[in-house]
This record gives C-alpha cells, sequence and structure tokens, in this order.
C-alpha cells in the first residue's frame, strides 16, 4: 500500500461519515412524513402527483398491498421501456436516427429488465444504439424510480422493526414521490452541477464530426451526460451515456469528478444506515451497521489495490517495473485509465461492486486474479456492503436476522432484533431470500457454461472464460451491472437469460424481505433483559460480518474456486491458457 | 411476434411474483 492510497481511502471514509449522519437523519424525517424546509417549495408537486395517481398518501398498506403496488409498478414501467426502446426509430429527440434494427426484441427485453430493477447491466453500446429519447424518458426513469423503490423496501423493513402491533408497512407511493421530490431531486440538481463544472458535458446538440491531424473523420459522442450522470451513481444504477462508462472522460472527467463519483455513489448507502438507528430510536443500531459494512468494505479494498499494485509475475518476468513511484503508478496498469492509476481505480471497482450500481472506471476483466476476485465476492454477498440505495441496507438487515438466528441458537434463547422476537416465520423468509440469489447464480453460470451457444461468445478460455461467465450472473442477480467484460453479451442466449437473472434477484428477493416486514409489524415489542443479546455493539457488527462471509464462502467457494483461485495459483507458476 | 414473447415472459414472471406474495402471507397464517 502506497502513503497515496492510504491517504484516499482516509479522506474517502471520512467524507462518508461527515455526510452518513446529516443525510441519514433528514431522510428519516423525509419518510416519517414530517415537514422539511423543501416541502415549502415541492409540497404542491408532491400533492398534485398523489391526486394525479389517484393514492390516498395516508393509506396504510399491509406488506400484500404494497408489495403488489410495487410489482405492478414496475412491470408497467418495464412495459413503458420496452416499447420506447422498440419504437425510438419513431419518437423524437433521435438526431443519429436510430431505430429498431439497433434495439432488437431481446436486447429491448434486457435492457427494460435492467434499468427496471437498478441492474443497469448494458449488452449494447449506448452512443451506437439509444436515441436522447430512450435514454432520458424510457432508461432514465428507472433510475430514478429503481432507487426510489428500492428505498422505499427499506424504509418498509425499518417500520416492521419499528412499529408494533400494527397492520401497516407505510404507504408505497408516498414513499416513492417522497424520495423522488426530497432526497433524488435536490442531490442531483446539485450533483449535475458539480459534474458539468468538472467537465461533464450536457448538451442535446447532434454528435460533432472532428477530421484528426492525421486527415481522418472522427466523430465525437456526447449529449445530455451530466443528467443521467449524476441519477446513474446517486440511484447506484450503473448504466453509463457511454460504453466506456465512468472511464470515458466526458463521464469522468479528472481526479476530482472520480472522487466525487466515489462518494456520491455510497452516500445514501451510508446514510441510510443512520436512517434506520433513528427511525428505531437507538442510533448506535445504525452504527452496528455501518461499522460491519464498512469492515468489509475495508477488508475488499486492501485486498484488492494491494493485488493491483503488487502486479503480477508475468511483469516481472518480462523485467516492467512494478513498483510505484513518483513518476508512475507501477503495478498492474493494464485496462485502468492513466489519469486515475491503480488505487483511484482499484477503489472505484470496490465501490461499484459493494454497492450495486455498476459503473466501472476501468477494465475489472484486466485485473490481478485476486484483484478481480474481490469485485466477484463483493456482489456474491448480496450487495450488502454499503449496497445499493436501499438494497444495501434491506440486504444487510436480512443478514442481521440470520446472525441474531445463529446467536439465539447458540445460546438456547429465542432471538431478538430491534426489540422484536425473530421467530421461524423471519427465519424462513430470510432464507428464502439467501436461497434465491444462490440459486439463480450457480444455475445460470453452470447453464451457460455448458451451453456451447454460450460459452462461444467467449474471449478467454479455462478458468478466466468461467470467470467471466460467474461475474455476468453474478452481477445481473445482485442487480450490479458491472461486466467483467470479455463475453459477447448481445445474444438472445445471454439477454433472456441475464434478464431473467435480475428479475428473480430483485423480485424474489423483495417479496420474502416485505413479508418479513409485515410480520414483524404486527408484533408486540419485547422488553429488553440481562438476557437479551445487544445488537448495537462492534460484538454484533462482528457477528454479522461472520455471517455474510459465511454465506458467502458456503455458497460460492467451489465457484470462485475454479475461476480466480486457480487463475491465481496457475499465474504464480507462469501458466499460460 | 418476439415482442409479444418477450412481454408475455416478463408479465407471466410478474404473475409469478405476484403468487408467490400470497403463498408467503398463506405460510405466514400458518406459522402462527
Amino acid at each position: 500500500m502506497t502513503f497515496s492510497a492510504i491517504l484516499l481511502l482516509l479522506c474517502y471514509f471520512a467524507a462518508l461519515l461527515l455526510i452518513t449522519k446529516p443525510l441519514g437523519a433528514y431522510m428519516a424525517r423525509v419518510f416519517a412524513g414530517e415537514r422539511t424546509p423543501l416541502q415549502r417549495v415541492l409540497g404542491g408537486l408532491e400533492r398534485t402527483t398523489y391526486r394525479v395517481l389517484g393514492v390516498d398518501p395516508n393509506e396504510d398498506m399491509k406488506w400484500t398491498t404494497y408489495c403488489v403496488a410495487l410489482l405492478l409498478f414496475s412491470l408497467a414501467s418495464l412495459v413503458f421501456s420496452y416499447g420506447a426502446l422498440r419504437l425510438q426509430g419513431v419518437l423524437p429527440l433521435n438526431p443519429q436516427h436510430f431505430g429498431a434494427t439497433q434495439m432488437p426484441a431481446h436486447l429491448a427485453f434486457n435492457t427494460a429488465v435492467s434499468f427496471t430493477t437498478n441492474t443497469n447491466w448494458q449488452s449494447y453500446s449506448p452512443e451506437l444504439t439509444i436515441s436522447y429519447f430512450s435514454n432520458m424518458v424510457a432508461l432514465a426513469i428507472h433510475n430514478w424510480a429503481s432507487a426510489a423503490v428500492g428505498m422505499a423496501i427499506a424504509i418498509a423493513l425499518i417500520r416492521g422493526f419499528a412499529r408494533k402491533n400494527a397492520e401497516g408497512i407505510g404507504n408505497f407511493w408516498a414513499d416513492v414521490v417522497r424520495c423522488t421530490l426530497y432526497v433524488l431531486l435536490p442531490l442531483c440538481l446539485i450533483g449535475a452541477l458539480v459534474f458539468m463544472a468538472s467537465g461533464v458535458p450536457q448538451s442535446f446538440a447532434p454528435y460533432t464530426t472532428f477530421t484528426t491531424l492525421e486527415g481522418a473523420q472522427q466523430t465525437i459522442a456526447f449529449g445530455p451526460v451530466a443528467s443521467q450522470e449524476i441519477i446513474k451513481q446517486l440511484g447506484t444504477n450503473g448504466g453509463g451515456f457511454f460504453n466506456a462508462n465512468s472511464a470515458h472522460p466526458f463521464e469522468n472527467p479528472n481526479w476530482l469528478s472520480n472522487l466525487f463519483t466515489l462518494i456520491v455513489i455510497w452516500s445514501i448507502p451510508a446514510s441510510i444506515t443512520h436512517t434506520f438507528g433513528k427511525m428505531v430510536g437507538n442510533a448506535k443500531q445504525g452504527w452496528a451497521v455501518f461499522g460491519a459494512m464498512a469492515a468489509l468494505a475495508l477488508a475488499g479494498m486492501l485486498i484488492c489495490i494491494s493485488a493491483e499494485q503488487a502486479g503480477t509475475p508475468h511483469l516481472d518476468a518480462a523485467h516492467i517495473q512494478t513498483a510505484a513511484t513518483a513518476l508512475q503508478p507501477g503495478g498492474n496498469m493494464e485496462g485502468k485509465e492513466v489519469r486515475f492509476g491503480i488505487v483511484s481505480s482499484a477503489l472505484f471497482a470496490d465501490v461499484t461492486t459493494g454497492a450495486s450500481c455498476g459503473a466501472v472506471n476501468s477494465m475489472h476483466d484486466s485485473y490481478t486474479p485476486l484483484g478481480g476476485l474481490v469485485p466477484l465476492f463483493n456482489m456474491l454477498t448480496g450487495e450488502v456492503i454499503f449496497g445499493g440505495v436501499g438494497a444495501g441496507l434491506y440486504g444487510m438487515l436480512m443478514f442481521a436476522v440470520l446472525a441474531v438466528f445463529i446467536a439465539g441458537l447458540m445460546v438456547g434463547r429465542t432471538p431478538e432484533y430491534i426489540g422484536k422476537k425473530i421467530e421461524r416465520f423471519e427465519v424462513q423468509m430470510a432464507m428464502l431470500a439467501t436461497l434465491v440469489l444462490a440459486a439463480s447464480v450457480l444455475f445460470f453460470t453452470a447453464l451457460s457454461s455448458t451451453y456451447g451457444a454460450a460459452t462461444g461468445n467467449l474471449n478467454n478460455a479455462g478458468p478466466h472464460g468461467f470467470s467471466e461467465i460467474f461475474y455476468a450472473f453474478a452481477s445481473g442477480t445482485n442487480n450490479n451491472g458491472s461486466a467483467f467484460a470479455g463475453i459477447t453479451a448481445n445474444t438472445p442466449w445471454y439477454n433472456v437469460t441475464l434478464g431473467l437473472a435480475m428479475l428473480i434477484g430483485r423480485f424474489l428477493v423483495i417479496v420474502p424481505l416485505l413479508a418479513m416486514a409485515g410480520a414483524l409489524a404486527k408484533k408486540n415489542a419485547v422488553a429488553v433483559s440481562s438476557g437479551t443479546f445487544p445488537t448495537d455493539t462492534p460484538t454484533f457488527a462482528g457477528l454479522l460480518v461472520a455471517v455474510v462471509l459465511i454465506v458467502g464462502a458456503l455458497s460460492y467457494f467451489p465457484g470462485l474456486s475454479l475461476g480466480p483461485i486457480v487463475e491465481h495459483y496457475q499465474m504464480l507458476a507462469l501458466a499460460t491458457h | 411476434m418476439s415482442d409479444l414473447l418477450y412481454l408475455t415472459m416478463a408479465a407471466g414472471f410478474f404473475l409469478l411474483a405476484i403468487a408467490y406474495v400470497y403463498g408467503c402471507e398463506k405460510l405466514r397464517g400458518g406459522s402462527q
């Protein structure tokens, strides 16, 4: 680890800590329906939205009503996006004249599912496929809506813990509208201006053609990038305006925009832990969850940065200097932007895969085996290392239920969490949510590893090729959206299977967790006694970390062994494949 | 034709998810 790496990590976590408390407390007020200064400005728009939708924001929904509203809203927005993508040829704001030829049905299915599920997996090159209208309406709408839906689910689950003897877990429509208007909109307005100030374009003009110094014609693609860039990162969406994503100088021009991006990605996922603490009436509960997430994050960062900084035996054998000096970054620079170097690239890979963001500023396929294992494992934890907007917290609370259950088994006492007894049903729901993720990743990876049409699309054979498939389905199922690359994914097979994996990973996890929220809300609180296992301490945070690692290891160690682990030993033996 | 296939697939998934909602609710009732 270089001094600059340690300094960057310290600055990054300090910035997150500074944001977490004020933003978390503000979000707690927003979702409790308390008056905030922004309500004076946007209150009218909020009330108009309810009138247009024909909903009563004060209706307290049972978990089944809440969940069905969420599913129908997601289906309707998915169908809308599918239609807008397929019909982009006859829709406005299409100066490049893209049509259905660039967007066949299987790609439109994959893309509509991808953005509905907050995954933003992109099997296509956006600047060669999607019109401005489709980008801003069919896709960007999901950057807002899917983030707000993720937040709503987390808030509903928190209410399950916070409420006593209650039938309802809140109002889905009110949660989504409040999140959009009072959390995402103001932060996006400020953030888009920061991106524009750092050099990110915001324009509706057609692409520009230049003559290069060699006399060749080159087309420069751009468009309304800044407005999409901010919600892409803030909503942990990750779908880029350009195929190169955050490695493109128009999305991420310099070190300052890169650091700002990193802070933006984890700002809401970190802050919502404090929202959790505030809403359940004990801020230390939130900090325990934050601590567990931060410990997992830091461990991954240290491994990934160290592995990338160390380089490979192949580089040493070729007498390429791998030590960092004042003039060059050293290490494994393949697939990394020189303006970001080793540390900012590896940190970005950790942050984007810890959150279910999926934006990339370097090529993960070019990482060393151990360096690439970390982003893969981050996703396989179920995106709980701060995780997606809302999704990180509800995933970690699922693990918290399992942690208190295991602790209860060890001491022979009915487990409790936040004053609620954790009984058979809650554990069943937590297990269903955990198992469906592993089942989807492993099933589709196994299928694609043996199906000729799927393996034929790989650029690498052997363990690296396996890692490419494993990474794709880990990314799809866990709604991350980043690509290891190396697969030609724009085929009917991958578009359909990844589309199904994204749907399973999103909605078949949400259903049991909302069922758990409904069951918890109905329960009365149990009094804290000398036998209660405290869940607001570093000991509990440690247990939580252990449960996440054990579940991840038990589910995925064989897969990881076939991919990055065996590749690491091959690398050490200087083997080629 | 392919549009209908993919839209039916999506709608079918969400119908199954709604059935899953009521399945979980039934399980909760049974476990009480």
